[in-house]
């Protein structure tokens, strides 16, 4: 009896896990590190450390920083890196929940509309005068493109379950693809007739972390953080869900309500990720899949540790974003595609990808 | 007056402000040191244009507009420039100086290490004016102008602001002085000409409403994309609309970007009975001259004038 | 004591009546099977009790009639077996039982010792306790369908639904399961619901059968009253002779039509 309870107690790999925890978060911790020291400009890279160990209590170190230079890392480098950390984490998270609600490997954070109603919001700001509006109390451009999300994503969800009492997740996937196609024909039709903000939106999509502020950071800190604590508590639930939506009730689920909830948790928080960064791509799909082939597919350990790779990835991918074409900038949304196209060729390679 | 004395009192002018203006540029060839003892009797500071007030004379000035470039060449500050985008071609001395920084996508690192004490931008495309802010950078937006007039209160709001204000004033009485020149040799049919403007090959147009409709508007032409759509000033046209409106001028201003000329224009379909191909009524344009708002502008009267003077001429 | 009793239990798809007033009472401890044609509403059956369709009527689990709204009371009473269940092919055989703790466990919490220990039990019976790290995807057909009562008896579910249990098994295997869930059921008390196509077996272990037609009962009793070839010719439009054994088992035959 006591060797069978010891085999299946270390089935589950539960002993594995705080370690991965650990590794993961060192990972986070390093790679912030990394993106603080590195930049087109700035001071040199190993005064950073420096500087932030000498404001521990107790220790005293001269960085030989100067005051202009700490305030650039402090006020620009830093936001941004932040900002990546919170985004990379908000992404991969709510791209693992996607794909854990719908059962389907290839589903990323934008697939119910987020991306089509955040483009459609931005656009309409930006063909108002961007320039006057970009001054007021209340800047309207995240707003518009948080409330465009949330409003496309409504929008699938009431005519995804209009239709008589589906429990499918398929039916709303389709939902989703028809209400982005419908944005996105909009959208063009407004550009096409204000095809002086053709740039600015096209550069808005491709996705950006230059414009950083620490203001951006606050915005976005309560949302994400309300809709990553949803989604982590919704793990085991999510793994109940591997059996499918049927076998899932009778064991117990409400599956319309869990798949109601994670949806919105989910899109809340990428919607207010997308509103102040634009959209970037990539981040939502891969990280889940790269965590699974370290890990395993359980969504108990997928969650959490695409939280924190997804952190370390995307710190990691601003940093080329800021120092390839150096002075300028390539979109991080064309450094995460460079990286993403390449990765789906080697998991259709190397394994299954229906589960 | 007769029209003797008009046109000699004309000549004399336009032959002032030419040795003026030819002063003027000689100035920006000079080096460092002539060029401040220059800006030395024009400047006082503390200088204040809008919500911005430099303390000193800024002499490291970052432009991320190919126009305002332009336009701080031209009216001496080119000494004081340390960087520019990548887009600013002209003059070469812009050019020289070898930065390839961004106007659309800025990378704030970068402009930071430049050391700049003011960044001249003709839109903020993220949150530049708060990065820079944060950075206590003075940021200036040289906006992109509704009129003429706008024009010259920019080249005199620069002015004010690097200390070259004599300069910004001489050159904004030659450009207005060579644009009522070249408006004036034009004589206009009793009919007015109509034109069109293409932007680029997909017939992308301009109304009469935008900046560059007004200065054809000088000289009296009617669009024939006005009132196709309202409230859109940047329409793009079908084939069919232009051809049956069948334009006495056609001004190419996507000669550089999609290597449009005279010849591509007769060889499209349908186009070859128009009468603005048939008797070579078609202007071309630099596209770059085309899309800034700076000194140049005059270049663009003058070519719109003459263009205006042959298919008068018939 | 009823376990499970059905009242009036009407199903309908789209307008289509599947199952029309169905009513059955169930003993602790009994072994009811449903046979008929493909489409009588057998399935339709299960899957109403299981919660998965809604349906007019009611079920009723000893005497109290499951609430419509908790999907948990009712998994802690009835488990449910699909005739396709879904195997996820890189879940562990533990993770997989580990779902059948899923009604007993708090919403936002993990799996506590208790729920361990009764998974761990569950393994040992059903002798699965070396394949508890292996993924599923690298078990046999008869492997799975053992882990799959395994995680309903992880349910501790007194009435067990059984849907096509054997479909998919080779002979052997049909018997193993079947023979399992037989020991279960007078081990554990369940009462059993199963809907077969295989008449022979459903005879064999099944305490009581019942002929469903267009979702109708239209017979019931032993298989011995139930089996008989005209009631087969009838419903299934089957030719078989019935023969029956010395020890009491009623074998199904269909026959060939006449050589030429």
């Amino acid at each position: 009896m006591p060797t069978s309870v010891i085999t299946t107690r270390s089935a589950g790999g539960r002993d594995k896990q705080p370690l991965s925890f650990a590794l993961s978060g060192a990972v986070v911790a390093f790679m912030i590190l990394v993106g603080l020291m590195i930049g087109p400009a700035g001071p040199q890279w190993w005064r950073i450390p420096a500087e932030l160990l000498d404001h521990l209590p107790f220790v005293s170190l001269d960085s030989g920083i100067s005051r202009a230079d700490w305030n650039l890392v402090w006020q620009i480098r830093a936001p941004r890196v932040v900002l990546a950390a919170l985004v990379g984490s908000m992404l991969s998270v709510s791209g693992a929940s996607y794909q854990g609600v719908f059962r389907n490997p290839l589903v990323d954070p934008y697939l119910l509309g987020v991306a089509a109603g955040a483009g459609l919001g931005a656009t309409i700001v930006f063909t108002l005068q961007r320039e006057t509006t970009s001054s007021w109390i209340i800047d309207p451009l995240p707003l518009a493109a948080f409330i465009g999300a949330l409003c496309a994503v409504l929008v699938t969800y009431v005519v995804g379950t209009a239709f008589g009492s589906v429990r499918s997740g398929t039916t709303l996937v389709l939902a989703g693809v028809a209400v982005t196609s419908m944005l996105t024909a909009i959208q063009a039709f407004v550009l096409q007739r204000n095809s002086d903000v053709v740039r600015q939106v096209y550069s808005w999509i491709l996705g950006r972390l230059s414009s950083a502020t620490w203001g951006d950071v606050r915005l976005i800190l309560p949302y994400v953080v309300v809709s990553s604590v949803v989604l982590l508590l919704h793990r085991r639930l999510l793994d109940v869900m591997r059996v499918g939506d049927d076998e899932a009730l009778a064991l117990g689920i409400n599956v319309r309500r869990v798949r109601l909830i994670v949806v919105l948790a989910a899109t809340l928080g990428t919607a207010s990720v997308v509103a102040v960064t634009g959209l970037i791509g990539f981040v939502g799909i891969i990280v889940p899949h790269a965590v699974r082939l370290i890990v395993g597919a359980s969504n108990r350990v997928v969650l959490p540790m695409s939280m924190m790779l997804g952190a370390a990835f995307l710190v990691a991918a601003d940093i080329p974003s800021r120092v390839l074409a150096s002075p300028a900038e390539t979109p991080i949304g064309v450094v995460t595609a460079f990286i993403g196209a390449p990765f789906f060729l080697l998991l259709l390679r190397t394994r299954d990808v229906s589960r | 007056m007769n029209k003797l004395t008009k046109a000699g009192i004309a000549g004399f002018l336009f032959a002032l402000t030419a040795t003026i203006a030819g002063c003027g540029s000689s100035a920006d060839t000079t080096d460092t040191t002539i060029a401040v003892e220059a800006t030395e009797l024009t400047a006082t500071y503390p200088v204040t244009v809008g919500d911005l007030t430099l303390d000193a004379q800024p002499m490291r000035i970052i432009s991320l507009s190919p126009t305002s470039t332009e336009m701080l060449y031209a009216i001496g500050a080119g000494a004081q420039v340390v960087a520019v985008d990548e887009y600013s071609n002209y003059p070469a001395e812009a050019v020289a100086l070898g930065t390839m920084l961004s106007g659309f996508e800025p990378n704030i690192e970068a402009i930071s290490g430049f050391t700049p004490d003011l960044v001249i931008a003709s839109y903020d495309p993220g949150s530049l004016a708060g990065q820079l802010g944060s950075l206590n950078i003075p940021f200036f937006i040289a906006s992109a102008p509704t009129n003429l007039d706008s024009v010259y209160e920019q080249i005199e709001q620069l002015g004010l602001l690097v200390g070259h204000v004599t300069e910004a004033d001489q050159l904004v009485a030659s450009m207005q002085t060579e644009i009522d020149a070249a408006v004036a040799a034009v004589v206009a049919p009793a009919t007015p000409l109509s034109y069109y403007y293409e932007l680029d090959d997909t017939y992308y147009s301009v109304t009469s409403n935008s900046f560059i409709g007004q200065l054809f508007n000088l000289f009296g032409l009617r669009n024939i994309a006005d009132n196709v759509e309202a409230g859109n000033d940047y329409p793009q046209l079908s084939a069919e609309a232009i051809v049956s409106s069948n334009p006495d001028i056609i001004v190419l201003a996507d000669t550089k970007c999609c290597a449009q000329t005279a010849e591509t224009v007769a060889a499209r379909d349908g186009w070859g009975g128009l009468a603005a191909v048939v008797a070579g009524n078609i202007a071309l344009l630099d596209d770059d001259i085309a899309s800034r708002w700076g000194p140049r502008i005059v270049e663009l009267v003058v070519a719109i004038g003459e263009a205006i003077t042959k298919a008068s001429a018939k | 004591m009823t376990a499970i009793g059905f009242c009036d239990l009407t199903v309908s798809y789209n307008g289509t009546d599947a199952v029309v007033g169905f009513n059955d009472l169930l003993h602790s401890g009994e072994w009811l099977c449903l046979i008929g044609p493909n489409g009588a509403g057998k399935s339709s059956v299960l899957r109403a009790a299981a919660g998965l369709v809604p349906y007019k009527g009611s079920v009723a689990i000893n005497q109290t009639e499951i609430p419509a709204a908790s999907a948990r009371w009712r998994a802690q009473h009835i488990a449910y077996v699909p005739q396709a269940p879904v195997i996820p092919t890189d879940m562990s055989v533990y993770e997989y039982v580990l779902l059948g703790r899923n009604p007993y466990i708090n919403y936002f919490s993990s799996e506590t010792s208790h729920d361990r220990d009764v998974i761990d039990r569950v393994l040992d019976r059903l002798d699965l306790v070396q394949f508890s790290a292996r993924k599923l995807g690298t078990l046999s057909g008869g492997e799975v369908q053992r882990l799959v009562i395994a995680r309903a008896l992880a349910q501790e579910a007194p009435v067990l639904l059984l849907d096509e249990p054997t479909s998919a098994l080779d002979i052997g295997h049909q018997q193993q399961a079947l023979e399992l869930v037989d020991g279960l059921r007078r081990e554990q008390g369940l009462t059993i619901i199963s809907a077969m196509h295989d008449l022979t077996l459903a005879g064999l272990y099944a305490d009581r059968l019942v002929l469903m037609h267009e979702g109708h009962r239209v017979a019931e009793g032993t298989a011995k009253q139930v089996l008989k070839s005209e009631t087969l010719a009838e419903f299934y439009g089957v030719s078989a002779r019935v023969h029956h054994e010395a020890d009491g088992t009623v074998v199904v035959i269909p026959q060939r039509s006449s050589r030429l």
